[in-house]
Protein backbone atom coordinates (compact mmCIF):
# COMPACT_ATOMS: atom_id res chain seq x y z
CA UNK A 1 0.00 0.00 0.00
CA UNK A 2 1.40 3.42 -0.96
CA UNK A 3 1.82 5.84 1.88
CA UNK A 4 1.17 9.57 2.00
CA UNK A 5 2.25 12.14 4.55
CA UNK A 6 -0.62 14.65 4.95
CA UNK A 7 0.36 17.92 6.60
CA UNK A 8 -2.10 20.60 7.78
CA UNK A 9 -2.52 22.59 10.99
CA UNK A 10 -6.30 22.43 10.64
CA UNK A 11 -7.73 19.30 12.25
CA UNK A 12 -10.83 19.37 10.03
CA UNK A 13 -8.68 19.59 6.89
CA UNK A 14 -6.51 16.69 8.04
CA UNK A 15 -9.66 14.65 8.57
CA UNK A 16 -11.04 15.47 5.12
CA UNK A 17 -7.73 14.70 3.42
CA UNK A 18 -7.28 11.44 5.35
CA UNK A 19 -10.86 10.38 4.65
CA UNK A 20 -10.38 10.96 0.94
CA UNK A 21 -6.97 9.28 0.70
CA UNK A 22 -7.88 6.26 2.84
CA UNK A 23 -11.04 5.71 0.78
CA UNK A 24 -8.81 5.63 -2.28
CA UNK A 25 -6.65 2.92 -0.70
CA UNK A 26 -3.66 4.90 0.53
CA UNK A 27 -2.02 4.63 3.91
CA UNK A 28 -2.00 8.09 5.54
CA UNK A 29 0.19 9.61 8.24
CA UNK A 30 -0.91 13.00 9.55
CA UNK A 31 1.35 15.84 10.66
CA UNK A 32 0.14 19.05 12.35
CA UNK A 33 2.69 21.40 10.78
CA UNK A 34 5.91 21.47 8.75
CA UNK A 35 8.13 20.78 11.72
CA UNK A 36 6.05 17.77 12.75
CA UNK A 37 6.17 16.55 9.13
CA UNK A 38 9.93 16.93 9.05
CA UNK A 39 10.25 14.80 12.17
CA UNK A 40 7.88 12.15 10.78
CA UNK A 41 9.70 12.11 7.45
CA UNK A 42 12.77 10.85 9.27
CA UNK A 43 10.91 7.89 10.76
CA UNK A 44 9.40 6.37 7.62
CA UNK A 45 9.48 6.51 3.83
CA UNK A 46 6.57 8.14 2.02
CA UNK A 47 5.47 7.91 -1.58
CA UNK A 48 4.00 11.41 -1.58
CA UNK A 49 3.77 14.46 0.65
CA UNK A 50 0.62 16.59 0.59
CA UNK A 51 1.09 19.77 2.57
CA UNK A 52 -0.69 22.98 3.50
CA UNK A 53 1.24 26.25 3.05
CA UNK A 54 0.33 28.52 5.99
CA UNK A 55 1.25 26.70 9.18
CA UNK A 56 2.99 27.60 12.46
CA UNK A 57 6.66 26.70 13.05
CA UNK A 58 7.37 25.62 9.45
CA UNK A 59 5.23 26.40 6.39
CA UNK A 60 4.68 24.25 3.31
CA UNK A 61 7.32 25.94 1.16
CA UNK A 62 9.85 25.72 3.99
CA UNK A 63 9.01 22.05 4.43
CA UNK A 64 9.42 21.43 0.70
CA UNK A 65 12.89 23.03 0.73
CA UNK A 66 13.96 20.99 3.74
CA UNK A 67 12.67 17.74 2.23
CA UNK A 68 14.38 18.42 -1.09
CA UNK A 69 17.65 18.83 0.80
CA UNK A 70 17.20 15.24 1.98
CA UNK A 71 18.32 12.74 -0.72
CA UNK A 72 15.56 10.39 0.41
CA UNK A 73 12.89 12.89 -0.70
CA UNK A 74 14.56 14.30 -3.80
CA UNK A 75 12.28 12.34 -6.13
CA UNK A 76 9.18 12.20 -3.96
CA UNK A 77 6.18 14.14 -5.29
CA UNK A 78 5.30 17.05 -3.00
CA UNK A 79 1.93 18.72 -3.52
CA UNK A 80 1.00 21.97 -1.79
CA UNK A 81 -2.71 22.20 -0.93
CA UNK A 82 -3.54 25.71 0.24
CA UNK A 83 -5.98 28.62 0.19
CA UNK A 84 -3.18 30.72 -1.34
CA UNK A 85 -3.65 31.26 -5.07
CA UNK A 86 -1.29 34.11 -5.97
CA UNK A 87 1.18 33.55 -8.78
CA UNK A 88 3.96 34.82 -6.53
CA UNK A 89 3.30 32.09 -3.98
CA UNK A 90 3.01 29.44 -6.66
CA UNK A 91 6.36 30.48 -8.11
CA UNK A 92 7.90 30.29 -4.64
CA UNK A 93 6.48 26.79 -4.28
CA UNK A 94 7.84 25.78 -7.63
CA UNK A 95 11.26 27.24 -6.84
CA UNK A 96 11.29 25.30 -3.55
CA UNK A 97 10.80 22.07 -5.48
CA UNK A 98 7.07 21.42 -5.16
CA UNK A 99 5.53 19.11 -7.76
CA UNK A 100 2.20 20.92 -7.90
CA UNK A 101 -0.03 23.56 -6.38
CA UNK A 102 -3.64 22.81 -5.45
CA UNK A 103 -5.99 25.54 -4.25
CA UNK A 104 -8.51 24.74 -1.49
CA UNK A 105 -11.18 23.58 -1.28
CA UNK A 106 -10.22 20.34 -3.03
CA UNK A 107 -12.54 18.06 -4.92
CA UNK A 108 -11.89 14.47 -3.70
CA UNK A 109 -12.07 12.87 -7.13
CA UNK A 110 -9.75 15.50 -8.62
CA UNK A 111 -7.29 15.14 -5.76
CA UNK A 112 -7.10 11.38 -6.21
CA UNK A 113 -6.65 11.84 -9.96
CA UNK A 114 -3.78 14.30 -9.48
CA UNK A 115 -2.09 12.09 -6.88
CA UNK A 116 -2.36 9.09 -9.20
CA UNK A 117 -0.80 11.12 -11.99
CA UNK A 118 2.22 12.41 -10.04
CA UNK A 119 2.89 9.07 -8.35
CA UNK A 120 3.09 7.18 -11.62
CA UNK B 1 5.11 47.59 28.63
CA UNK B 2 2.06 45.77 29.85
CA UNK B 3 -0.06 43.42 27.78
CA UNK B 4 -3.81 43.88 27.53
CA UNK B 5 -3.64 47.60 28.19
CA UNK B 6 -5.42 48.65 25.00
CA UNK B 7 -8.62 46.99 26.18
CA UNK B 8 -9.25 49.96 28.46
CA UNK B 9 -9.61 53.43 27.01
CA UNK B 10 -7.23 55.94 28.52
CA UNK B 11 -8.41 59.49 29.20
CA UNK B 12 -6.32 62.62 28.93
CA UNK B 13 -5.12 63.85 32.32
CA UNK B 14 -5.83 67.39 33.54
CA UNK B 15 -2.70 69.54 33.94
CA UNK B 16 -4.13 71.42 36.95
CA UNK B 17 -3.77 70.78 40.69
CA UNK B 18 -6.68 70.87 43.17
CA UNK B 19 -5.91 74.44 44.23
CA UNK B 20 -5.80 75.70 40.76
CA UNK B 21 -8.97 73.93 39.66
CA UNK B 22 -11.44 76.71 40.41
CA UNK B 23 -9.24 79.43 38.92
CA UNK B 24 -8.56 77.40 35.84
CA UNK B 25 -12.13 76.28 35.20
CA UNK B 26 -12.25 78.43 32.12
CA UNK B 27 -9.05 76.88 30.83
CA UNK B 28 -10.42 73.40 31.52
CA UNK B 29 -13.62 74.14 29.68
CA UNK B 30 -11.57 75.32 26.75
CA UNK B 31 -9.50 72.14 26.84
CA UNK B 32 -12.59 69.94 27.09
CA UNK B 33 -14.18 71.75 24.19
CA UNK B 34 -10.96 71.16 22.29
CA UNK B 35 -10.27 67.52 23.16
CA UNK B 36 -13.57 66.00 24.32
CA UNK B 37 -14.86 65.07 20.93
CA UNK B 38 -11.83 63.22 19.56
CA UNK B 39 -11.08 61.39 22.84
CA UNK B 40 -14.68 60.30 23.37
CA UNK B 41 -14.96 59.30 19.72
CA UNK B 42 -11.70 57.41 19.91
CA UNK B 43 -12.86 55.57 23.05
CA UNK B 44 -16.17 54.77 21.37
CA UNK B 45 -14.43 53.54 18.25
CA UNK B 46 -12.05 51.44 20.31
CA UNK B 47 -15.03 49.87 22.10
CA UNK B 48 -16.57 48.97 18.77
CA UNK B 49 -13.33 47.44 17.53
CA UNK B 50 -12.91 45.37 20.68
CA UNK B 51 -16.54 44.25 20.51
CA UNK B 52 -16.00 43.19 16.89
CA UNK B 53 -12.91 41.15 17.81
CA UNK B 54 -14.82 39.50 20.68
CA UNK B 55 -17.68 38.70 18.30
CA UNK B 56 -15.18 37.13 15.90
CA UNK B 57 -13.92 34.94 18.75
CA UNK B 58 -17.48 33.80 19.43
CA UNK B 59 -18.05 33.19 15.72
CA UNK B 60 -14.92 31.00 15.65
CA UNK B 61 -16.21 28.99 18.61
CA UNK B 62 -19.61 28.52 16.95
CA UNK B 63 -17.99 27.47 13.67
CA UNK B 64 -15.73 24.96 15.37
CA UNK B 65 -18.64 23.47 17.29
CA UNK B 66 -20.79 23.26 14.14
CA UNK B 67 -17.94 21.73 12.15
CA UNK B 68 -17.22 19.12 14.85
CA UNK B 69 -20.90 18.12 14.85
CA UNK B 70 -21.04 18.00 11.06
CA UNK B 71 -17.90 15.87 10.88
CA UNK B 72 -19.27 13.48 13.48
CA UNK B 73 -22.45 13.08 11.42
CA UNK B 74 -20.44 12.77 8.23
CA UNK B 75 -18.26 9.96 9.60
CA UNK B 76 -21.26 8.21 11.13
CA UNK B 77 -23.11 8.25 7.81
CA UNK B 78 -20.00 7.13 5.91
CA UNK B 79 -19.47 4.16 8.20
CA UNK B 80 -23.14 3.15 7.95
CA UNK B 81 -23.01 3.29 4.15
CA UNK B 82 -19.82 1.27 4.09
CA UNK B 83 -21.26 -1.37 6.42
CA UNK B 84 -24.47 -1.57 4.39
CA UNK B 85 -22.50 -1.95 1.20
CA UNK B 86 -20.41 -4.75 2.69
CA UNK B 87 -23.56 -6.58 3.78
CA UNK B 88 -25.29 -6.06 0.47
CA UNK B 89 -25.13 -8.86 -2.09
CA UNK B 90 -24.87 -6.59 -5.10
CA UNK B 91 -21.99 -4.30 -4.08
CA UNK B 92 -22.19 -2.31 -7.28
CA UNK B 93 -25.66 -1.08 -6.42
CA UNK B 94 -26.24 2.35 -7.95
CA UNK B 95 -27.75 3.68 -4.71
CA UNK B 96 -24.47 3.13 -2.85
CA UNK B 97 -22.44 4.70 -5.63
CA UNK B 98 -24.70 7.74 -5.64
CA UNK B 99 -24.57 8.05 -1.86
CA UNK B 100 -20.78 7.85 -1.84
CA UNK B 101 -20.66 10.52 -4.52
CA UNK B 102 -22.81 12.77 -2.33
CA UNK B 103 -20.42 12.18 0.56
CA UNK B 104 -17.55 13.14 -1.74
CA UNK B 105 -19.30 16.41 -2.54
CA UNK B 106 -19.70 17.03 1.19
CA UNK B 107 -15.91 16.69 1.61
CA UNK B 108 -15.44 19.80 -0.53
CA UNK B 109 -18.03 21.79 1.43
CA UNK B 110 -16.73 20.64 4.82
CA UNK B 111 -13.45 22.44 4.16
CA UNK B 112 -15.26 25.70 5.04
CA UNK B 113 -13.95 25.51 8.62
CA UNK B 114 -10.31 25.85 7.63
CA UNK B 115 -10.98 28.73 5.24
CA UNK B 116 -13.30 30.55 7.66
CA UNK B 117 -10.77 30.13 10.47
CA UNK B 118 -8.03 31.74 8.39
CA UNK B 119 -10.33 34.61 7.41
CA UNK B 120 -11.38 35.20 11.01
CA UNK B 121 -7.80 35.10 12.31
CA UNK B 122 -6.66 37.59 9.69
CA UNK B 123 -9.55 40.02 10.30
CA UNK B 124 -9.22 39.64 14.07
CA UNK B 125 -5.56 40.60 13.90
CA UNK B 126 -6.26 43.63 11.71
CA UNK B 127 -9.06 44.91 13.98
CA UNK B 128 -6.99 44.34 17.09
CA UNK B 129 -4.10 46.29 15.56
CA UNK B 130 -6.50 49.22 14.87
CA UNK B 131 -7.81 49.14 18.46
CA UNK B 132 -4.28 49.01 19.89
CA UNK B 133 -3.03 51.87 17.74
CA UNK B 134 -6.04 53.93 18.75
CA UNK B 135 -5.24 53.31 22.40
CA UNK B 136 -1.62 54.23 21.89
CA UNK B 137 -2.18 57.36 19.79
CA UNK B 138 -5.41 58.85 21.10
CA UNK B 139 -5.13 58.44 24.85
CA UNK B 140 -2.59 59.94 27.20
CA UNK B 141 -0.04 57.79 28.98
CA UNK B 142 -0.98 56.77 32.50
CA UNK B 143 0.66 54.84 35.33
CA UNK B 144 0.25 51.53 33.49
CA UNK B 145 2.82 52.67 30.96
CA UNK B 146 3.08 52.31 27.20
CA UNK B 147 0.49 50.31 25.29
CA UNK B 148 1.41 47.17 23.38
CA UNK B 149 0.28 47.23 19.78
CA UNK B 150 -0.41 43.87 18.16
CA UNK B 151 1.33 43.60 14.80
CA UNK B 152 -0.97 43.87 11.79
CA UNK B 153 -1.02 40.97 9.31
CA UNK B 154 2.18 41.13 7.28
CA UNK B 155 0.59 39.71 4.15
CA UNK B 156 -2.75 40.11 2.38
CA UNK B 157 -5.58 37.85 3.42
CA UNK B 158 -4.63 34.31 2.30
CA UNK B 159 -8.25 33.40 1.61
CA UNK B 160 -9.47 35.07 -1.57
CA UNK B 161 -12.19 32.55 -2.39
CA UNK B 162 -15.76 33.79 -2.15
CA UNK B 163 -17.46 30.47 -2.76
CA UNK B 164 -16.90 26.79 -1.96
CA UNK B 165 -16.23 25.64 -5.51
CA UNK B 166 -13.20 23.33 -5.84
CA UNK B 167 -9.98 25.28 -6.43
CA UNK B 168 -7.50 25.12 -9.28
CA UNK B 169 -4.79 22.50 -9.80
CA UNK B 170 -1.41 23.32 -11.33
CA UNK B 171 1.34 20.76 -11.86
CA UNK B 172 4.85 22.16 -12.36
Amino acid sequence: MQSILAVDDSASMRQMVSFTLKNAGYSVTEAVDGQDALEKSGQKDYDLVLTDQNMPRLDGIGLTKRLRDNPKFRGTPILILTTESSDQMKQAGRAAGATGWLVKPFDPAKLIEVIGKVMR
Amino acid sequence: MKPGKPHKAKRAASPTTDGQAARDSGWIDQQIAHIAFPVVSAADLQDHLMTATNDLDRLQTLLTHACDTLLEGFYGASEEIRALREAHVDKSDLVFDQTLKHLGDAVTALQFHDMATQLIAHTHRRLRNCADRLARDAFAEDEDGETIVEEPPLRPNPVTQSEMEAGSVELF
